[in-house]
């Protein structure tokens, strides 16, 4: 992040670091609270302080896009596995009903998937959700599918999780900040 | 004026040096200090409350689970014992936060004209969903639940499936979904996301994949209702009319 230090005596018009108008009596930005008219120590200090959150954002952005990642990885398994039991299994009347309840969940991860960009904490939180009921719906109907990949669906878990709590974190930040 | 420009007008003390700020600044320009309360609020107590959320959600998949999937609880008496659990839990959630919660109890806005449109829409939306279900259900799956067939013509029969089909659930799920989650999730994230949360898992709890496609579309009309009016009644009256309807199809 670039800084903007502007002499004091020059006059404002805008905050350097939001652009938001600022008037002559203004001591710090109603916006943002950078402090306008403060010394170059204060105006210094308060960008380091939005540096520091940008770099927390990124490390909690880094762990949304792996749990944005699971979501497609999770439309992909319901694909593949969807297509395989139905060629397994062509002859058994309830194939292609199977068929087509896997290819809405793959469609359903996709679009969370897609969106976790946008609303962060609500596609994980659905995505979650919906995993850990097919995953139960599944152990209901055959308590072995519970074991299949076991590791793999811990990991999934795990990040999604530790997405939900960056989403929240982030949301934190930018209140904060007013990073928008 | 707009709406903004009225804002940036109006004036308001400074919550630390009492000094005049415009009422839609989030810093006090003379002393520089944080003006929301929001921001104040920290990220512990908002994972703790999703914690809650997601015991309350858990209950209710639990429940799902076992009434419609476990063989021992396939009957009548189990599935009403599972039904008043999960209304039992939706009541307790709701009061938990009760002086927070109760405010959604009050009925200001009441209106019979905008609740005769509610029910209205209900009613529609219940007729189309009942046509292209049954279409989709031949389609696809080519079945035709004939669950009902036994119950015709047993008035004390039909009245006990309306109440626990139109009554119960839109008493106890908008409490519970409307109520308790929503209001709950406002708390952690901006409207938007709350009511998409709260709309995809209450569709998600149905346990059909193939209903999401009106499940969706009704919970997140439910929710808007919710957020716009300010009381979970028109919520309440919407989901019975919807479910009576869908109730009435199947006895008749």
């Amino acid at each position: 992040m670039e800084e903007v230090i502007i002499p004091t005596s020059q006059l404002i018009e805008h905050c350097p670091v939001c652009n938001t108008a600022a008037t002559e009596n203004d001591v710090f930005c109603g916006t943002c609270g950078y402090p306008l008219k403060g010394t170059e120590q204060e105006q210094k200090d308060f960008m380091l302080k939005r540096d520091i959150a940008g770099i927390d954002m990124e490390h909690f952005s880094k762990q949304l896009k792996n749990a944005a990642n699971s979501l497609y990885y999770l439309a992909g398994v319901f694909v593949v596995s969807g297509l395989i039991v139905y060629l397994i299994k062509k002859d058994d009347p309830d194939s292609f009903a199977l068929l087509l309840e896997n290819l809405i969940l793959a469609f359903v991860f996709l679009a969370l998937g897609g969106f976790a960009r946008k609303k962060p904490l609500a596609c994980i939180v659905s995505g979650l959700c919906l995993y850990v009921i097919v995953i139960l719906l599944n152990a209901f109907v055959n308590p072995g599918t519970l074991f299949y990949g076991i590791i793999v669906k811990i990991a999934i878990i795990g990040y999604m999780i530790k997405g939900i709590k960056s989403a929240i974190e982030i949301e934190k930040i930018k209140k904060e900040h007013h990073i928008a | 004026m707009s709406e903004k420009e009225i804002l940036a007008n109006e004036k308001a003390p400074c919550i630390s040096c009492g000094g005049e700020i415009a009422v839609s600044a989030r810093f006090c320009n003379h002393c520089g200090s944080r003006q929301s309360v929001v921001a104040n609020s920290d990220t512990g107590n908002n994972w703790l409350l999703l914690k809650q959320a997601a015991l309350f959600y858990g209950i209710d998949v639990a429940a799902c689970c076992l009434a419609s999937f476990a063989g021992v609880f396939k009957t009548l008496g189990w599935a009403l014992f599972f039904d008043i659990a999960m209304a039992i839990s939706a009541v307790l959630f709701f009061t938990w936060n009760w002086n927070e919660n109760k405010q959604l109890l009050k009925w200001k806005s009441f209106s019979l004209l905008k609740l005769a449109g509610y029910a209205a829409i209900a009613i529609c939306g219940s007729v189309i969903v009942h046509y292209s279900v049954g279409w989709l259900n031949l389609v696809i799956f080519n079945k035709d639940d004939q669950y009902f067939e036994t119950l015709r013509g047993n008035l004390p029969a039909e009245m006990f499936l309306i109440f626990f089909t139109a009554v119960m659930p839109a008493l106890f799920e908008e409490l519970g979904y409307r109520g308790y989650l929503l209001q709950n999730l406002l708390k952690i994230a901006d409207k938007d996301q709350a009511i998409y949360i709260t709309s995809f898992l209450f569709a998600i709890i149905h346990m059909s994949f193939i209903s999401l496609f009106w499940l969706i579309p009704f919970a997140l009309f439910l929710g808007y209702t919710r957020v716009k009016e300010n009381t979970i009644w028109y919520g309440i009256f919407f989901h019975f009319f919807f479910n009576l309807t869908a109730c009435l199809f199947q006895l008749f």
